[in-house]
């Protein structure tokens, strides 16, 4: 790993030193033809300090020229890597490499086909694993062995994403280089993580019972709180009747009867079939090279009989209804949540979407901030997000309950407009600043570097932020407004409140 | 004259140049970020409600009017900021906190252009009747918002029970009544007392160059008449306001935050308890604690556990807070464990452990450009070195450690009770 390190570096040198050579080539030829003088052939003298003058100039030049390529070229080369390969049957290793960052992050994410295990057993399987594990039968073991890798952490999740379940356990670490008494974390957080994601406690087939009781007590408290967050709670109940059929339409985690439902034997089941059978995508991106990372994870993966299925990512648009769903649902609060769901499942020119989901909400000096919020006072957020893979775009705003109507009708009114008229070229261009500025800042975030790569896996071809940026330069209104007009109505959702409080 | 900091733990160098205008600028760049982050600070939050103008008169202002200056400051009398900011692709924005409003940008281009507008629109109020009256609904939704937020309900409300006198028992964006009563006479006498440069700081971090800095804040800031900020004084007894607030909402399980309330000390000190403190609870309520592992065993607890400390201009106090369907036990043995321990302390293997965690954790706040610069705002705020946390919970000491908490009175704590419906 090291070596190829070295080499791929080594590589980068020698192109750099040919691309200076000619350069300096260059500069020297173009000096003796600017002031060549035809007299100085004829004399000796002359033609030497004629030659002598013209080297030293030329030398000088290409220290500058040298000096600003190396600036440009060579710093971000030699400290930023992204390099992605397989290490096992369906297991895939992305490194990315930073020197400018302090901590390491690695992310494991198994993807299954969605409906092939029951949520809620899946859901209580991603719990068990960072509660203990055979090694640290206890969370205040295990959380000590965390607080000896100065404050490490290790968490799991499982969501749908790409119409596939997703089981992740990522962990991040402070750098080797801060560790005042020389340990080597990033090789311990990849080992406890191995501990926790291939040695759980478990034993004759069935996760440790006091351990299931209690994961499935908090995770019931999970799909409980929903309601905690109103925002999370509209989501939850629009995506009923924005993907009636999907994957999305219920919860990741199943539903409280589902947990109720959930044994230490079927839980463990569920976690050794997306052991067994998950495309595999481990994710470093840090200031390590990630060498002994990918050689334990190589190492682990490798020694399970794998039976990996999934050869591809990606996800069908989200069907359209045939007429718009109105849905309404009453809570107990006091600001009304409108969600709008529009699709469009014959829409590729993503580049085209990005801006108008920019342009229609998703900047301060979006249609929506400016016309919605500012002229007309209508709420404090109303924003639009899109999705790709499904081809959504989902408008939403928190609106006093007797808005509604306006609301809908105001963001309608705003999709409408760019259907009919376009964007302005103003718009464009602020929406072009405000992305590139962001993907440049991609950059300086090992966790966002890590998801930049991630959401590109379905698309097969990994562009850096900037390689991207270039992809939106040709984007014009008269693309955006063909990317408006292919979305449709399909649910308008409201979470009311009913006015009351204590 | 630019005074460097460096901090050998981190091996990051921050600059600080005083402006003669008097706002301090702390500066820290970062070698090959491709990013930079300015924040703008005025020590002027919602806890500052009553105060002696530049004319002289003492006055009382509605709660949320440091807020709602924050909202309207960004409107001008020609372009706002947000449209003078997309000219450049930065990215702007502002926050209100209980003792400070701060504006801030982030970009990847043309920091120097973004550094002039975030200065100059800051140091140019706008307020109309109008502009004033047109942001009233605007702002009377977010605070229905919050009002809907069973999670800011519990922390609000465990500051009016801790807190009787202390105006930062107030919530910051203040009520729709309160609001109400705001106008543009308000607010310039707001900015006009609180905004002025000595009363303000600037921190950035990231790719920038000091320079640029230097040179931007010497075009945009103008000296302000030679005032001193001075605030009502308010008698804070010792003891909690109230033991207990309960309120009901929607919520699936009974939230509740738990507070010890505590004399403050400021500068050094203030960092002192912070650190100290939160090393204290990470050692016997932290997740890693037996203290967790019993209450979750037990089913008094879930995984929304957490400990810590919050701090800010004359307030400080360690916190917990979680889920339960018995809050008011959760507070009995707390107590019960702080006693406990102040007769049998935690070992010194434990609190060595927590320190390296402590430590790794503050290291890890340098690793991106908006958590520098918030570390530099937190550290100027308080009147120290941006290095002054990570440099105490490196030194720590054990004994510092057991007498704070022979220092922690168990018993002057508030619980707060969001119940569900």
């Amino acid at each position: 790993m090291l070596y190829n390190l070295i080499k791929q570096k080594i590589l980068v040198v020698l192109d750099f030193l040919i691309v200076c050579l000619f350069s300096c080539l260059l500069s020297f030829v173009l000096h003796i033809i600017l002031s060549f003088d035809l007299r100085v052939l004829f004399e000796e003298p002359r033609f030497f300090a004629f030659f002598t003058k013209n080297i030293w100039k030329s030398a000088k030049e290409c220290v500058i020229i040298i000096w600003y390529s190396f600036c440009a070229f060579f710093i971000r080369e030699l400290i930023f890597i992204f390099e992605r390969k397989q290490i096992a049957d369906g297991v895939f290793f992305s490194r990315i490499t930073d020197r400018r960052f302090k901590a390491n992050r690695i992310s494991v994410s198994l993807f299954t086909d969605f409906d092939a295990l029951p949520r809620a057993d899946c859901a209580l399987a991603a719990y068990a694993l960072s509660e203990c594990c055979a090694l640290y039968p206890d969370y205040s073991k295990l959380s000590a062995a965390l607080l000896d890798l100065y404050d490490a952490s290790i968490s799991t999740s499982t969501y749908s994403r790409w119409d596939k379940r997703c089981t992740e356990i990522v962990g991040s670490a402070l750098d080797d280089r801060y560790a005042l008494s020389g340990e080597k974390l990033e090789r311990e957080l990849a080992l406890l993580m191995c501990e926790c994601l291939f040695r759980p406690k478990a034993e004759n087939g069935a996760f440790d019972e006091k351990v299931t009781e209690m994961m499935r007590a908090e995770l019931i408290d999970s799909i409980d709180s929903v309601i905690n967050d109103k925002s999370r709670y509209a989501a939850y109940r629009a995506a009923k009747s924005a993907f009636v059929g999907e994957p999305d339409e219920l919860a990741a985690s199943g539903t409280h009867e589902d947990a109720e439902k959930v044994t230490a034997q079927s839980a463990y089941a569920a976690y050794r079939e997306i052991l067994e059978t998950a495309r595999v995508e481990i994710f470093a991106a840090g200031c390590s090279d990630f060498a002994d990372t990918e050689e334990i994870f190589a190492r682990e993966f490798s020694a399970i009989n794998r039976r990996c299925s999934i050869t591809e990512l990606g996800s069908k648009p989200s069907a359209l209804k045939k007429e718009p769903a109105y849905v309404e649902d009453e809570f107990d609060m006091k600001q009304a949540i409108l969600r709008m769901y529009f699709k469009a499942p014959e829409l590729a020119d993503h580049e085209a979407n990005i801006f108008l989901a920019r342009i229609l909400g998703g900047m301060t000096t979006s249609r929506f901030f400016t016309n919605i919020r500012e002229k007309q006072s209508l709420c404090y957020y109303c924003s639009s997000l899109i999705d790709r893979s499904k081809r959504t775009l989902t408008c939403y705003a928190g609106i006093e309950p007797k808005n509604k109507k306006r609301a809908e009708q105001a963001i309608l009114k705003e999709l409408r407009d760019i259907c009919e008229n376009g964007v302005t070229e103003e718009e464009i261009l602020q929406a072009k600043l405000e992305l590139k500025n962001q993907y440049k800042a991609i950059y300086d975030s090992a966790s966002a570097l890590a998801v930049w790569y991630f959401i590109q896996l379905p698309y097969g071809k990994f562009l850096t932020p900037e390689e991207f940026a270039e992809t939106l330069e040709p984007v014009t209104s008269e693309r955006i407004q063909n990317a408006a007009r292919m979305y449709t109505l399909d649910t308008v959702y409201t979470l009311s409140g009913k006015n009351s409080e204590e | 004259m630019i005074e460097k900091i460096y901090d050998k733990l981190t091996g990051e160098t921050c600059l600080k140049y005083v402006h003669p205008s008097g706002t301090e600028i702390f500066m820290l760049p970062m070698e090959n970020y491709s990013s930079a982050t300015a924040q703008f600070t005025a020590k002027f939050g919602s806890q500052d409600n009553s105060f002696r103008t530049v004319d002289g008169e003492f006055v009382k202002i509605p709660d949320g009017t440091a807020h709602y200056l924050e909202h309207k400051l960004f409107e001008s009398e020609e372009k706002d900021a947000f449209s003078l900011f997309a000219q450049t692709g930065a990215s702007c924005n502002a926050g209100t906190s209980f003792d400070y409003t701060q504006y801030y940008f982030s970009c990847a281009d043309k920091f120097a252009q973004n550094l002039e507008i975030l200065l100059d629109f800051v140091a140019n109020p706008y307020f109309t009747e109008e502009n004033v009256e047109k942001e009233r609904g605007i702002i009377a939704q977010e605070i229905t918002m919050y009002r809907d937020n069973p999670s800011w309900r519990v922390f609000t409300n465990l500051l009016e029970a801790l807190y009787e006198k202390n105006p930062v028992r107030l919530d910051i964006a203040g009520t729709v009544e309160s609001i109400a009563q705001i106008t543009p006479k308000t607010l310039y006498d707001c900015y006009n007392t609180f905004y002025n440069p000595s009363n303000m700081f600037l921190c950035v971090a990231g790719n920038f160059d000091p320079e640029d800095v230097c040179r931007v804040c010497e075009e945009k800031l103008r000296a302000g008449r030679a005032f001193s900020v001075e605030t009502a004084p308010f008698d804070e007894p010792y003891a909690v306001a109230k033991k207990l607030v309960r309120i009901s909402m929607p919520v699936a399980k009974p939230l509740f935050e738990i507070g010890f309330k505590r004399n403050v000390v400021q500068g050094m000190g203030e960092i002192e308890d912070y650190i100290y403190f939160n090393i204290l609870f990470d050692m016997i309520f932290g997740e890693s604690s037996e203290f967790y592992e019993k209450m979750r065993e037990n089913g008094l607890l879930n995984d929304e556990w957490s400990v810590s400390v919050f701090s800010g201009r004359g307030h400080l106090f360690p916190t917990a807070r979680g889920e339960s369907e018995k809050p008011e036990l959760i507070l009995e043995e707390m107590q019960k464990l702080i006693r406990e321990c102040k007769k049998n302390p935690p070992s010194k293997e434990l609190f060595e452990r927590v320190k390296k965690a402590t430590y790794g954790s503050l290291v890890r706040d340098f690793n991106n450009v908006s958590s520098v610069a918030s570390t530099l705002s937190e550290s100027a705020l308080s009147g120290v070195s941006p290095f002054a946390a990570i440099n105490t919970a490196a030194s720590a000491d054990y004994n510092t450690l057991l007498d704070k908490l022979q220092g922690l009175d168990e018993e002057n704590a508030s619980v707060s009770i969001v119940d569900n419906k």
